[in-house]
């Protein structure tokens, strides 16, 4: 499965291409369990800086120009991409024209590919494409990832399993200031608001940006929570931070700025912004007492993480039939055990008869044969609204799709779509879109985009 | 003392605060808990660990028995009873027999090969592998003459197996092939039955396909497994690479009801390729 | 040749060579299968007198399976020693067996006749031993052999450590590895028997274990228990292996039916000393077991103690580092319950080490088996006594993968302390470096595999 991943950052736009394999890893004379397997990056194009029309304004037209040279570059065209995302970043997906843009690219780039935005994904796709996952996992820690890009730090916090359990977004980045070769200020981003930035014009020095960057500084401080939360903090959320209650025990790093932790750069003003003095800030703080590594991508880690990570697998015994694929866009309508019927209905009434929406299960205690003909009685009866020609689609965790999928076969109308996946975790507030199945019709690519985590 | 081992101590306080404590007085009407409930992978004796915490993450991958501490260079007691108590359900589970209510309260046709005990059906499987006349008789009144397809639960070597999964593997089969447009006719319970009885029935009956549920031989894990073994035209001397099999059917491992789903489908493909094991690819 | 005997004032008559050695054999389920075995205990007896007057070379010229038709049989009888065999040629099995007894015999004398000895021979002598005898004979016998260290050296007993998983998860296997190495296990072979029996995922394993055996400088040798073809295919891809892996069996259909003959065997053994990460020369590593062969029709009419010595005689070309009977795993069918399986453990290691192979044994039994861990602790003990090379070191004896039972980490340790044994030299030394082992005994470290998990990584 060929998938792509384009990451518009406040600074850089990215892509990368990679084959993601597909394998039964189930152990022969077992029901199939297809897994993503390996991740092989085919292709990593250049660092493209993200062209700007003026300072608020997307250069669509010069966006689409570097994606098309780089498909042909890759000797990739749209049809054979298959899976992937396009992730909008930063300050980016700040500009007045990012939704449209970002949906005109994701249609360059290959009929499934996702058009996204959302720190809450970013930070998740970081800190995957950054290997924060495996990690954490193997120091044993509640590791914290940084990807601290031009405009913003995405946050991901990891258990000590490796699993991300919460996300968060901070308006710090390298490119909150930028400079012209002389070190006079050319840009001051309007976040920056209350701390002691410099004026635009004004010529600047590490003496002169010291006060700056010690406060950026702190502010991440205080989001590991080595320094008691403060304003400082609390003016550079941009939708949420992280818990740091139980503390964070480990750090891990990627984007831009982290690429410059372990460089000697002397120049300061070799990237024309503040890049270089807040990686050395970084380096000097408190942050370092806590064990930390560099990821395994730094500038790339986001578009990794789009590229390779986005896409997911449902479990591999499943149900669907009469179905159209691809589907985009589902929202998820998540169900309690009590009245699921009603639960159903006001799904249905929320978002509407006539689109495909996912009814997201709760988890079943252990079913009988008989347990399972009532729940898929409740389900067939909760759903009756809903128009005749669109997909009854259900989602849950548990392995029992298939069996589940074929009792409501004989009880909704014979010609409606059906689709019943399991092995997925679906937050509420989330979307999905929905793949044709892949490993010999036994499994879905699915892209869940979270919104927030619970 | 560093943070990491102040957080260690309060853990392993915790955790200790958490165990069941030993009744003080044991009198008569005091019950010990129930080892086999313990879930081995949780449990962490090995006393004073190195690297205790990064070991018990490890072992949470794995179902073996480790972690488990010693006595001297022999087993914990605790230990050593559990290893007990899952071999004795394996035991147990392979050496009693299904009760003869299990067909009469889900309406099977039961059958029996031509062993006559348990003792000979695991030492004779050519015997598991037939029947006598009479029972052919029986075979052939209940399934008709060349049915489509057939389905047959057999003990095998875990009547725990056939007790906990069979019935509802058997109904999401027969709701499976449903939907596709196959009626099931009755249902074989077949005593003392090794794969191979398969094909007996199907030269009895001439079937086209047979679905047989037997009970895997139990390991320490569980003593529920069950497997399918569904043949493409089974007749006897069929060779076993021809047979699709479908093991691990458990609470713990596929579940009898969603194995039961993916079996029909298999079912029906093999009816549509008329093939089966490794013809079917 | 006779094969007739009176005995109790009754004639007892056999057919063939391979009736009476059938006949001779102690109850085994398995012969019964087969329709070989005695009727009765007296027919049993009466064939055991048969036995005990024919002469080697009776023996040498009625294989089991003829010469033209097996190539088994072809390389045991021409690997033998002519000039060594003429000089025993005339010998009853009797005489064979009292000659092994004997306290004048020494090591050296028996080696030598070893090369002049047939399959059949070995399996004659092993139906007139008593238990204690097979135990006798065969501790005066050491099969050494070199891979990375050297397996079989008096005072030594080893331990494969069998770290199994149910999925092949690398960390679940990891976890079973450390444990095992901090309990003294190991020191033969980190081996798995994977669930997957593809290239890549033996790749993939090797090279755990290849980490593991290099992060902590671990003397030993590493191998996964693939079919040869596909641990072949995996070191074509790189992979590092020290030993090669195959079943075998007593008969060329036996083999047939494992996917192999001589020719691929010999081509795996020439590609792990070409392409393998062992020092050598000894690269190869059988396991064998009775009754494997009448499970796949392949006996050809004869008793299941004589297929299994025509295993030895067959892995003993190919000069293996490791050979062990898996003596209780084939099922009740072949070795009834624990007096069988306990006597057929005890046959197989004799035979293997007079036909010169180095002898292991998995001691183990299935859950469909009258037989309990009591039993296989038993026969292990006995083998301790009888020199065995080595034994499977399995978390707690429990195989979850394939769903039986053997010896765990804590026997090997338990029968070292016992008979005053010790790992292989330089893994000895590792044990005691590591602080697992002091003065031959486990420290308060042995047991706690999470000396042996990575330290976390401070900036």
């Amino acid at each position: 499965m060929i998938s792509v991943g384009v990451d518009l950052g406040t600074s850089t736009t990215q892509l990368i291409f990679s084959k993601l394999t597909l394998a039964n890893t189930a152990p022969a004379f077992t029901v199939p369990r297809m897994e993503i397997l390996h991740r092989e990056i085919l292709y990593r194009s250049a660092i493209h800086l993200t062209p700007l029309l003026g300072t608020d304004t997307l250069d669509a037209e010069a966006i689409a120009a570097i994606l098309t040279e780089e498909y042909r570059l890759a000797g990739m065209r749209p049809e054979t991409v298959q899976t992937g995302a396009v992730v909008i970043t930063g300050e980016t997906a700040r500009k007045e024209n990012a939704r449209a843009v970002l949906e005109a690219i994701s249609h360059l780039a290959g009929e499934f590919v996702v058009a996204t935005a959302g720190p809450a994904l970013e930070s998740v796709l970081a800190a995957r494409g950054a290997g924060a996952e495996s990690l954490a996992k193997s120091m044993g820690k509640r590791l914290l990832h940084l990807d601290i890009g031009g405009g913003t730090t995405n946050l991901a916090l990891l258990d000590a399993e490796g699993r991300i359990v919460q996300t968060g977004c901070l308006n710090v980045g390298g490119r909150l200031v930028k400079l012209n070769p002389d070190g006079v200020v050319t840009y001051v981003s309007p976040t920056l608001f209350g701390l002691d930035t410099p004026a635009v014009g004004e010529r600047a020095t590490p003496e002169s940006l010291a006060p700056l960057l010690a406060q950026l500084v702190a502010a991440l401080e205080e989001a590991v929570g080595l320094r008691p939360a403060t304003a400082l903090l609390r003016d550079r959320i941009t939708d949420q931070t992280i818990s740091t209650q139980p503390p964070v025990e480990a750090l891990s790093f990627s984007g831009g700025v982290a690429a410059l932790l372990d460089e000697k750069e002397e120049n300061w003003l070799a990237y024309g912004d503040l890049g270089v003095l807040l990686a050395r800030a970084i380096a000097a703080s408190r942050l370092f007492t806590l064990p930390h590594d560099l990821g395994r991508e730094t500038i790339r880690a986001t578009v990794v993480g789009a590229g390779n990570y986005a896409t997911e697998l449902s479990g591999s015994t499943i149900f669907h039939r009469h179905a159209v694929f691809p589907l985009h866009d589902l929202p998820v309508a998540p169900l309690e055990k009590e009245n699921l019927a009603d639960g159903i209905r006001q799904g249905l009434a929320l978002h509407g008869y006539d689109v495909p929406i996912a009814l997201a299960l709760p988890r079943q205690e252990a079913l009988d044969y008989d347990g399972l003909t009532r729940l898929a009685e409740t389900i067939a009866d909760g759903a009756k609204g809903q128009g005749r020609e669109v997909p009854l689609v259900v989602v849950l965790e548990q392995d029992m799709a298939k069996a589940l999928g074929q009792a409501l076969a004989t009880l909704v109308p014979p010609e409606k779509p059906l689709i019943c996946l399991d092995g997925l975790y679906t937050p509420p507030g989330s979307y999905l879109d929905l793949a044709a199945p892949v490993g010999g019709g036994t499994a879905l690519p699915v892209v869940i985009k979270t919104l927030a985590f619970v | 003392m560093d943070r990491q081992e102040l957080k260690e101590m309060v853990a392993q306080l915790l955790l200790e605060m958490d165990k069941p404590q030993p009744a003080k007085t044991a009198g008569s009407g005091d019950v010990l808990p129930d080892l086999t409930a313990v879930d081995l992978r949780g449990e962490y004796l090995v006393e004073n660990p190195v690297n205790g915490e990064a070991f018990r993450r490890l072992k949470q991958k794995t179902s073996a028995r480790l972690g488990l501490g010693r006595a001297g260079s022999r087993y914990k007691t605790a230990s050593m009873l559990r290893f007990r108590a899952d071999h004795a359900a394996a035991q147990d589970s392979v050496f009693s027999l299904v009760p003869p209510s299990f067909a009469e309260e889900n309406g099977l046709v039961a059958v029996q090969t031509k062993c006559r005990d348990k003792e000979e059906y695991l030492t004779r499987p050519d015997l598991g592998r037939r029947f006598d006349e009479p029972q052919q008789a029986v075979i052939r009144e209940a399934c008709g003459k060349n049915p489509r397809a057939l389905l047959v639960i057999g003990d095998g070597l875990s009547s725990d197996a056939i007790l906990a999964n069979a019935m509802d593997c058997a109904k999401a089969i027969r709701q499976g092939l449903k939907t596709h447009g196959i009626e099931l006719g009755k249902t074989l319970y077949v005593q003392f039955a090794r794969v191979g009885a398969s094909d007996h029935i199907g030269e009895i009956t001439g079937a086209e396909l047979v679905c047989m549920l037997v009970g895997e031989r139990p390991g320490l894990t569980t003593s529920e497994s069950m497997s399918a073994y569904i043949t493409y035209m089974p007749r006897p001397g069929i060779a076993e690479s021809k047979r699709t099999v479908v093991s691990n059917i458990h609470r713990h491992g596929t579940l009898a009801l969603e194995a039961g789903a993916h079996i029909a489908e298999l079912m029906v493909t093999m009816l549509e390729k008329k093939a089966s094991g490794v013809d079917l690819r | 040749m006779t094969l007739k005997t009176m005995l109790f004032g009754r004639v007892y008559g056999f057919a063939s060579v391979k009736e009476v050695l059938a006949k001779a054999n102690e109850e085994k389920s398995g012969d019964r299968l087969a329709g070989i075995a005695a009727e009765d205990a007296r027919e049993r007896v009466a064939a055991k007198i048969v036995l005990a007057n024919l002469t080697l070379r009776d023996l040498r010229e009625n294989p089991a399976v003829p010469y033209e038709d097996d190539e088994v049989t072809r390389i045991i009888q021409d690997d033998l020693n002519e000039r060594i065999y003429a000089s025993i040629a005339g010998w009853t099995v009797s005489e064979l067996r009292e000659w092994l007894l004997d306290e004048a015999t020494t090591e050296a004398d028996i080696r030598r006749i070893s090369r002049g000895l047939t399959a059949e021979m070995a399996a004659a002598v092993a139906k007139l031993m008593g238990n204690l005898d097979l135990i006798t004979a065969a501790a005066k016998i050491h099969i050494t052999a070199h891979c990375n260290t050297t397996i079989g050296l008096p005072g030594t007993l080893s331990c494969r450590l069998q770290p199994n998983h149910t999925t092949d998860d690398p960390d679940g296997i990891l976890a079973s590895l450390v444990e095992g190495l901090s309990f003294g296990a190991g020191d033969a072979v980190l081996g798995l028997n994977p669930v997957t029996d593809s290239s890549q995922r033996l790749g993939e394993i090797l090279r755990r274990f290849d980490e593991v055996r290099n992060r902590w400088e671990i003397p030993t040798q590493i191998c996964v228990l693939g079919h040869v073809t596909t641990q072949m295919e995996s070191i074509r891809q790189g992979a590092p292996a020290d030993l090669i892996f195959q079943s075998i069996a007593g008969s060329q259909k036996g083999n047939e039916a494992f996917g192999i003959t001589a020719a691929l065997l010999e081509e795996a053994r020439l590609q792990a000393l070409r392409d393998g990460t062992a020092t050598g020369p000894n690269v190869m590593y059988f396991e064998t077991g009775q009754g494997s062969e009448l499970s796949s029709e392949a006996h050809h009419g004869a008793d299941q103690v004589t297929m299994e010595a025509r295993c030895y005689g067959f892995a003993r070309h190919f000069s293996p580092f490791l050979v062990n009977t898996v003596v209780g795993f084939i099922g009740p069918e072949y070795l009834y319950d624990a007096k069988q399986v306990t006597r057929a453990g005890l046959e197989d290691h004799f035979m293997g080490k007079l036909l010169g192979v180095p002898m292991g044994c998995d001691a183990c039994y299935t859950n469909h088996m009258k037989a309990d861990q009591n039993d296989i602790e038993n026969l292990a003990t006995l083998l301790t006594a009888a020199g065995c090379n080595y034994f499977m070191g399995i978390p707690h004896g429990d195989d979850v993968m394939l769903n039986y039972q053997t010896t765990g980490y804590r026997e090997t340790a338990t029968l070292r302390t016992l008979f005053g044994k010790t790992a292989i030299a330089p893994f000895q030394a590792w044990l005691e470096r590591m602080g697992f082992v002091e003065n031959g005994r486990l420290t308060a470290k042995a047991g706690d595999g999470s000396v042996l998990l990575g330290e976390v990584r401070h900036g």
